[in-house]
């Protein structure tokens, strides 16, 4: 368990929309297929995916991601961020890849636990 | 590193021994977004992904990857080990989730 | 009109003149190489001289043709024709033998003949077909225009697998940038079973060709995106795959639906992919801007209502790697 605000400092990771910084995230998850966030994303948990899409915040509000990282510094689209807005998730990007924030993540995890 | 390796470390198993098995990869890619991995310009790359579809095996002989591991506990349909062995793709799987399959690699990958 | 069996003197030389300039060389070698008997009809209905016509009406009725030879022992008499049959009902004299009604002043091929020789004769003569008789006069078969349309239908597509196998495998090894490649593959809408196929092709073929790895992945992502994007988006369409001198050019052309707006469909991100296409880890609006990113030249025309053509092209020269690492610094 880490604080948001943790990661996006050591992970470099830019913010797009952000409500409170000091939130608690009690999991991780690397996915680019919503089916599988529905079927298997950990609640309370921060998403890494490339999908920069609206569909992406409706399917993390479902499984109750709290912030999704958006990698290879995709840009975001206004929808996006509207729907971040309204539904209170956190919504960064990253110049990483999935396997690279994974891993910083991880070792990031490592030291906390 | 080698594919053969990281399926172990992963709990998982492989289903198909392709040519470059035995390969060290020198890159990960862990996408599901067939269009994001041929993306990437690295040679001999290890691709994990959740999408169990025959696109992903031809991708990955598109990007010339030693391989793929499933992850998530994905059950690839039979076509997909069938178009992995027509055209030489090392196939594995792992019940691991993508995120913790890329931490245990980078922890495995430090030592 | 002449006597054919004694006209078979004015021969090859005569041909050459029927012949307009600017027919294709392969099918002139083909007319002067292919006999007459070689698409010649050979099973062929046949009366004998004391038949009656009415038998020759029938076998006309039956076998769906408007000519029937006459023979006596093998030996070609002559030929009646439906219009002489139409002669006979009127006058009345179905029931005569055909000897004496037939047509004996005829046009005749030789089996050794080439088919440059018959073409001339349909030129000449208009007749719909050619009695073919041997040496012995032994009638051997008869020819029409359609069995010589069908036999260079064959032969050229005979031709034409041999020129492709070719240009793909047999060509000079040593250097790969004289590799000459012309190659169409259809795309099915929602194929996903055989998308990739084209590209994968593509690419173990330069792979064999030994060009360098960058190159090769540069020019199969295109291919490899472009025929995805025929199979998720169009009604349909062709990856052409064209080369010379270490240029590769990828075209996707498809007649429908076209792309509404081309810049937004070029854009990171954007896509009208339906949700199960992004389930298989399609439609996340990359594929044109990754064509774009490793071609070296590309374009791309659209109408909504009528098809979208995209071309890639991606050098792989040696010196055009330079040139691509100057543009993506």
């Amino acid at each position: 368990m880490m604080e948001l605000s943790q990661i996006i400092r050591t992970c470099n990771l830019k913010s797009v929309v952000v409500h409170e910084e000091e939130i608690e995230i009690k999991g991780f998850y690397t996915s680019d297929l919503l089916s599988d966030v529905m079927a298997h994303c950990p609640e309370e948990s921060l998403l890494i995916t490339v999908q920069n899409h609206a569909n992406t915040i409706a399917v993390a509000t479902l499984v109750g991601v709290r912030a999704i990282v958006i990698v290879h510094n995709r840009a975001v689209p206004d929808e996006m961020k509207l729907l971040a807005e309204r539904e209170g998730l956190a919504l960064l990007t990253s110049s990483d890849d999935q396997f690279t924030l994974s891993c910083r993540i991880g070792g990031l995890t490592d030291n906390f636990e | 590193m080698t594919i053969l390796e990281v399926t172990e470390l992963l709990d998982g198993r492989i289903l198909y021994k392709g040519e470059a098995a035995e390969v060290d990869f020198k890159h990960v890619v862990a996408s599901d977004l067939m269009s994001d991995v041929l993306l990437v310009d690295e040679e001999d790359i290890l691709l994990l992904t959740s999408l169990a579809s025959d696109q992903v095996v031809r991708t990955a002989q598109i990007i010339g990857a030693v391989g793929i591991i499933l992850v998530n506990g994905k059950l690839p349909p039979s076509s997909m080990a069938e178009i992995a062995a027509e055209l030489g793709i090392t196939l594995g799987r792992s019940g691991y989730s993508k995120y913790d399959a890329c931490v245990a690699i980078h922890e495995a990958l430090k030592k | 009109m002449a006597d054919p069996l004694k006209n078979g003197d004015s021969g090859l030389a005569g041909t050459r003149e029927d012949v307009p300039a600017n027919e294709p060389l392969i099918l002139i070698e083909m007319i002067q190489r292919l006999k007459v008997r070689d698409v010649m009809t050979s099973e062929l209905a046949a009366v004998e001289r004391t038949d009656p016509l009415r038998v020759a009406q029938s076998l006309m009725k039956n076998k769906k043709i408007s000519g029937v030879p006459v023979k006596e022992g093998g030996r070609f008499l002559g030929l009646v024709s439906i219009n002489d049959i139409i002669q006979a009902l009127e006058g009345g004299y179905i029931d005569d033998p055909c000897h004496k009604h037939m047509s004996t002043k005829l046009v005749v091929l030789e089996d050794d003949m080439p088919l440059s020789f018959a073409l001339r004769y349909f030129n000449k003569y208009h007749y719909g077909r050619f009695p073919v008789i041997n040496r012995e006069q032994q009638l051997v078969g008869i020819v029409c225009q359609r069995d010589i349309n069908r036999a260079l239908l064959i032969e050229l597509t005979q031709e034409f697998n041999r020129l492709e196998s070719e240009s793909v495998s047999h060509c000079v090894p040593e250097d790969p940038f004289n590799l000459y490649v012309l190659r169409e593959f259809p795309v099915a809408k929602y194929d996903f079973e055989n998308a990739g196929k084209a590209a994968n092709m593509i690419r173990k073929v330069l792979k064999e060709k030994k060009f360098p790895l960058k190159d090769i992945r540069r020019v199969a992502v295109a291919a490899y995106e472009l025929e995805i994007n025929l199979c998720v988006h169009s009604d349909g369409g062709v990856l052409t795959w064209r080369m010379s001198k270490g240029r590769v050019e990828i075209t996707a052309s498809d007649s429908g639906p076209g792309i509404e707006d081309v810049e937004w469909a070029c854009k990171d991100g954007n896509s009208t992919a339906i949700e199960w296409i992004r389930s298989l880890g399609f439609g996340a609006g990359m594929g044109l801007v990754n064509v774009k990113r490793v071609a070296d030249e590309f374009e791309i025309h659209s109408k909504p209502g009528s098809g979208t053509t995209v071309r890639a092209v991606v050098f792989v020269e040696p010196r055009s790697t330079d040139h691509r690492q100057h543009d993506q610094n």
